[in-house]
């Protein structure tokens, strides 16, 4: 012990402390001589394998694959690859923003597209526009298109819940009724959707006769049901996601609401809808894609042919279809900009005019919001074929950027 | 990184390895800290090993009552998410320097201990673990409600410091390897303090209210006090990991309070030794990083690390530090 210190004290402190620095600066400069090297393209891609929606993540996966695959097919970058780091966030925001620093600190990754809830995506963006690191959501969310959260790296390909409200809202009030009943899961999201839905019925003069909060996570909602049938709204709205839309839906059938009341769930899930079965017929909502949009749009179809080709003959989810589009629209923008430099990517994506494989969308200048369309669903039951046929397209809002909250509300400069 | 600890000692033979022992028990901080400085070159990710290093403080913390004081509380996430969302609210809202952004977490989270202590400190066994759950449920869902101060579901966001300013020199906390080292170096001063404490008559009397409350009484200690204070300081240490937790993820997710997270406490340090110093740490790391690689080889993971930790129950129960010192214990007598 005592020649370790006296030899210690002899060492010189200067040389210490050079060294300390240089071994503290390793890293950086490690960094910057990988980045200009030109290994593949690297994208990190977070989403919740394990969790509430696992099945959900998992056909992101397979669907953003396929981006990759064909951009590989076709000769990547000048020869150079793109590669999919696929992490398990697992639905939680923590292990998200870990996850994010990993993909970004250890594994380099170019860009990042992600992500399948409100809270983890903010969590995802947040650490991404810290480093500069550009990342496409793929996951509804209001709060990301607003100053506060927004980066000039963040960009979001999912539809938010202000324009699918709006979308629903525009299309049911004028043909079910303008007695209006809210049923909401009492965080961000549900909130998001109720404004949605309020400011689309402004303009149409609708009456809210209840609205009223359920806890997220609500297993009976037997409380609020006497109260809603007792008020006989023309339309109740389900702003609530996942297994609470599933559970409440299931509920307010076997009350026998449908009689008199139109059901309408903002978001309704190709997923959902199938793990729902008969208790959502009838059921009026609105989606980012559904597979069927292939009858009309030839983009759809291509897209639904390479997924069923690759994954034998299954058709792609609504969110599968965004872990697609959110890849492919950044490995466009790489293309065009014939360059993985971050600022080239983020001018190339902003000059994206894309028809992938629901017709033409574009990015916002000011919120880099993905401006596309809605496509209103009814729930089918006895009619099926097969069962994947489970919605009827009855109504498409077409892409408007009137549609969206304007960037000065936003709190984006002008 | 036990092995780096063990190997010497067990070697030594018989009456070295116990001379050694005690060696290192006397060094016991400085063991520590040489370890976890260490520690990023061999952890599989910088972030995954500052996310051990927090944890591993959060564990410490809540081990002083836990195992030390012989109180099973289960609402320790209360303390870590006051400590992230006090700091974070210190930077987004208020627009503070780091340094006294973290200060206000730690006096958030002792405030919130104060609290719930003075309440929870009433009850004993099973009922001192369910008010404490109870209590930090309450603390869960003012926070959650409070959506304009702490985001609510969404979280909170935007607690970014890029570089640490201390006037001569500023840390740029951008690199994951500065920032681990700025984070170890308030880690370990925590567990400097925390091991004088633990060296403390007061220490001895925690020990002593555990091995037996009435006797402790009987010796004229105060043990409700006693018990108070240690239950304070323990909030405290786990505000501080919370503190460090929102600087190094520069966001404070709502489940950071959820109770499963005050599982996680106990979960670490039954893992690591809940009778041991270094423990806690050790846990933090077996549980971090076996989650971590179970998580990216299969989506079940869930599965394995729950048949670990059963096994680790069963056979081990000790905890893995724990038994490691029994065993250089019998080697070194």
């Amino acid at each position: 012990m005592a020649d370790e210190t006296g030899r210690s004290g002899a060492f010189s402190r200067r040389g210490l402390l050079q060294g300390g620095a240089l071994a503290l600066a390793a890293p950086a400069l490690m960094r910057r001589a990988w980045a200009q090297g030109a290994g593949p393209i690297r994208i990190g891609f977070p989403v919740p394998l394990t969790g509430a929606f696992g099945a959900e993540a998992n056909d992101q996966v397979r669907a953003a694959q396929i981006a990759v695959k064909e951009f590989n097919a076709a000769g990547g970058l000048d020869g150079r690859m793109a590669e999919l780091l696929v992490r398990d966030d697992k639905l939680n925001p923590g292990e998200a923003a870990t996850r994010t620093l990993e993909l970004i600190e250890k594994d380099k990754v170019n860009f990042l597209v992600g992500a399948l809830s409100a809270a983890v995506t903010l969590s995802v963006n947040n650490v991404a526009r810290e480093r500069g690191v550009l990342y496409n959501s793929i996951s509804q969310s209001d709060a990301i298109n607003e100053a506060k959260d927004f980066g000039r790296t963040t960009f979001h390909e999912a539809l938010n819940p202000h324009m699918t409200a709006g979308a629903v809202g525009r299309y049911v009030f004028p043909k079910h009724g303008k007695r209006v009943a809210f049923l909401t899961a009492d965080y961000a999201y549900g909130h998001e959707m109720v404004r949605g839905f309020r400011r689309a019925g402004e303009a149409l003069g609708i009456e809210v006769v209840a609205d009223i909060r359920h806890p997220i996570g609500a297993s009976d909602y037997s409380a609020f049901l006497p109260r809603l049938a007792a008020l006989k709204p023309d339309v109740l709205c389900l702003c609530n996601f996942g297994r609470d839309q599933v559970v409440s839906i299931q509920q307010a059938t076997e009350f026998g609401l449908k009689r008199t009341t139109k059901l309408v769930a903002p978001v309704l899930l190709f997923t959902a809808r199938k793990a729902g079965g008969d208790a959502f017929e009838g059921v009026v909502g609105g989606t980012s894609y559904y597979w069927r949009l292939e009858d009309s749009v030839p983009t759809a179809k291509a897209f639904n042919d390479a997924f069923r080709a690759a994954y034998n003959g299954a058709v792609p989810s609504d969110y599968g279809a965004l872990g697609y589009a959110g890849v492919r629209s950044v490995l466009e923008s790489v293309k065009a900009a014939k360059s993985t430099d971050t600022d080239k990517v983020i001018a190339a994506m902003e000059a994206l005019r894309a028809d992938f494989y629901k017709g033409p969308q574009y990015f916002r200048a000011c919120d880099h919001q993905s401006v596309q369309s809605v496509l209103i669903v009814e729930s089918k039951h006895k009619d099926q074929k097969g069962p994947d046929d489970v919605f009827t397209i009855v109504g498409t809002e077409q892409p408007d950027e009137a549609r969206l909250r304007t960037c000065a509300e936003l709190g984006h400069k002008a | 990184m036990s092995g780096a600890l063990t190997a010497p000692a067990a070697r030594g033979g018989t009456g070295r390895g116990g001379r050694l022992l005690r060696q290192a028990a006397r060094h016991r901080v400085g063991l520590t800290l040489a370890v976890l400085a260490l520690f990023p070159f061999v952890a599989p990710y910088e972030a995954l090993a500052v996310n051990i290093l927090v944890l591993g403080l959060y564990a410490l913390g809540f081990n002083l009552l836990f195992g030390y004081t012989g109180l099973l509380s289960f609402g320790h996430a209360a303390f870590l998410g006051a400590g992230a969302y006090g700091t974070g609210i210190a930077i987004v809202h208020g627009g503070l320097h780091p340094l006294p952004a973290i200060a206000a977490g730690v006096v958030l989270a002792t405030v919130i201990a104060a609290v719930m202590g003075f309440l929870a400190i009433r009850t004993r066994g099973i009922y001192f673990a369910m008010t404490t759950l109870a209590l930090s449920m309450c603390v869960y869902y003012a926070f959650y409600q409070m959506e304009p101060l702490t985001g609510g579901e969404n979280g909170l966001r935007g607690i970014n410091v890029p570089a640490l300013n201390l006037g001569l020199v500023s840390l740029p906390l951008i690199d994951p390897l500065v920032k681990y080292y700025v984070i170890l170096v308030f880690v370990g001063t925590a567990v400097w303090l925390f091991s004088r404490l633990l060296a403390s008559p007061f220490g001895a009397v925690l020990e002593a209210i555990r091995e037996n409350e009435n006797r402790a009484r009987a010796c004229g200690y105060d043990v409700a006090r006693t018990k108070l204070v240690a239950f304070v300081i323990s909030g405290a240490v786990c505000g501080l990991a919370g503190a460090l937790n929102a600087i190094h993820l520069s966001i404070v997710p709502i489940e950071t309070m959820h109770y499963a997270m005050s599982g996680e406490a106990v979960m670490m340090a039954l893992l690591g030794g809940m009778r041991t110093f270094f423990g806690p740490f050790v846990g933090a790391a077996t549980f971090l990083v076996l989650q971590d690689g179970l998580a990216t080889l299969t989506s079940h993971w869930q599965l394995f690390t729950g048949a670990i930790f059963i096994a680790f129950v069963l056979f081990l129960p000790s905890g893995i530090w724990g038994e490691v010192v029994a065993r250089l214990k019998r080697a070194g007598s």
